[in-house]
């Protein structure tokens, strides 16, 4: 078997359907979802029951969480298969610490039950798996070469984006009333914590003497994180669909400048994601 | 409750663990470190295949016993300088070349339509031979002076038999034509070849010697 699998080569049944990243992304339908009297202003806003499209929201959201999970799953598994086991000061295929491997093996899994509780819930919420389609950017950000990048990028962004994810589908289920949605949630996100305290520690100690590095794989989540905002669909605004959770962060060893730099990085998704709105309708309009 | 000063026998009645064991403490720390390598290629290459596997049960099901083994790998390596090996990379070590090649050649199937030699791989071959060598270590070290260690094999062996369950009920869920059964054959029948080659996970003598020598036939 390989070292390195390409994220085209993720294997899946019939049921799975993909849709790159960016065509979601630039697809002014599903970044802004204009209700009649409420134009210019932006939309859906946050995820909470009166919303018209809360339960179609809620299920879109809970299968993307699934696909999500099973990436994870996937990503972890690589870490455990593309490295060999050393000081990380050897040549040729890069290596980690014994007890990295050992933290992304039970990162497996937590993942793999994160399948399967994601899999109950959709089913609890009446959504087939396929019903939605699937986008591979997450496990695209777990494929960086260096294990320092690769465990920044899933660790620290993809995983900090699970717990803002998983805050507010807890939330959601409390207002909602929906005591196993609720329930769930609070699970997920506990073993979420503990994934990102995992990168944040092991970018420290891995990085300890190697500023340079540090400082690439911060850059790096900068960039996973951006993609992650999705437009600003996560961010730090009172109408953001998914907030950042900042309790549950900080818990994972996030520290408040990071937090603030993270939702100045959603403004800028958002911004951006505004501007090519504008351009889209410019378009429409000649 | 008698007398609390009256004499009682520091082994109870129904103890009847003994001295000596099979092992010494050198052996027993090899034979640990080959354990520990063994578990680290299995937790190693389960992990790699869940994204090689379009079945999302046995996805899931590699995610859950990649994280078993490399618990066994970490319980092996914190057991290692309990038996003076104080630099535990030195005894994490396949016992021969042999084992070597069957560890590459199990690990080899990556393509999504190999679902099959990948469980076979796992399940058929390697699951039932680590089952006979902790059982064979379980039975044989000193249960008193080897306690850890058994307490180790106690833990290991229940996720082992409920892992090689669900290896064996995923393969037979999967294998539904003669083509796949031969499959499944000729790929377990490659894999076992090379295992006896090696002797078993921890080398010849892994489960001990059943035959009886000319000298002990004579004496």
């Amino acid at each position: 078997m390989r070292k390195s699998f390409p994220v085209e080569d993720l294997a899946r049944d019939e049921r799975f359907v993909r849709v790159p990243i960016m065509d979601r992304i630039n697809d002014p339908r599903t970044a802004r979802q204009e209700q009649a009297g409420t134009k210019g202003k932006r939309g859906p806003g946050r995820l909470t029951p009166d919303r018209p499209d809360a339960p179609d929201a809620a299920r879109a959201l809970m299968h993307g969480i699934f696909t999500g999970e099973i990436q994870a799953l996937e990503g972890a598994g690589r870490t455990c298969w593309d490295f060999e086991v050393g000081s990380g000061n050897g040549e040729g295929i890069p290596e980690v610490p014994f007890e990295l491997k050992l933290d992304m093996a039970r990162q497996c899994w937590d993942e793999a039950r994160h399948c399967e509780i994601s899999i109950k819930l959709s089913d609890h919420m009446g959504t087939e798996i396929g019903e939605f389609s699937e986008n591979t950017f997450l496990y695209e950000a777990a494929c960086n070469p260096d294990p320092v990048l690769r465990l920044t990028g899933v660790n620290r962004a993809l995983e900090g984006l699970a717990i803002d994810v998983f805050n507010t589908m807890r939330e959601f289920g409390d207002v909602a009333g929906d005591a196993v949605l609720e329930f769930c949630e609070d699970w997920m996100l506990a073993d979420e914590v503990t994934h990102v305290k995992m990168g944040s520690d092991w970018l420290r100690r891995l990085t300890a003497d190697d500023k340079e590095r540090q400082q690439r794989a911060l850059e790096f989540q900068r960039v996973v994180d951006k993609l992650f905002s999705l437009g600003g669909f996560r961010g730090d605004e009172e109408d953001s669909p998914v907030r950042l959770a900042r309790r549950f962060r900080e818990l994972a060893g996030f520290k408040d400048d990071e937090m603030d730099t993270l939702a100045e990085v959603a403004r800028e998704a958002r911004q951006e994601m505004d501007a090519r709105i504008e351009a889209n309708r410019a378009a429409v309009a000649q | 409750m008698a007398d609390p000063k009256k004499p009682r026998a520091p082994f109870a009645p129904w103890d009847r663990r003994e001295l000596p064991g099979t092992f010494t403490v050198e052996e027993s720390a090899r034979r640990v470190g080959h354990y520990k390598w063994i578990e680290m290629r299995l937790f190693e290459v389960l992990g790699g295949w869940v994204a090689t596997v379009p079945e999302l049960d046995v996805k899931l099901r590699l995610g859950t016993h990649c994280y078993h083994h490399a618990w066994h790998a970490e319980l092996w390596h914190k057991r290692l300088p309990e038996l003076r090996e104080m630099n535990p990379e030195r005894l994490t070590a396949p016992p021969n070349d042999a084992l070597v090649a069957f560890v590459d050649a199990m690990t080899e199937p990556e393509a999504p339509e190999l679902t099959i030699e990948k469980l076979v791989g796992a399940y058929r071959v390697l699951a039932p031979a680590k089952i006979a060598a902790y059982t064979y270590h379980l039975n044989n070290t000193s249960r008193i002076t080897d306690a850890p260690t058994i307490r180790s094999l106690g833990f290991i062996l229940q996720d082992e038999m409920d892992d090689w369950r669900d290896g064996e009920m995923m393969l037979q869920s999967l294998i539904e034509t003669e083509d796949e059964l031969q499959r499944a054959i000729d790929h377990q029948t490659k894999l076992q070849r090379l295992l006896l080659a090696a002797g078993g996970i921890a080398g010849p003598g892994t489960i001990g010697e059943s035959y009886i020598t000319e000298e002990e036939t004579h004496a």
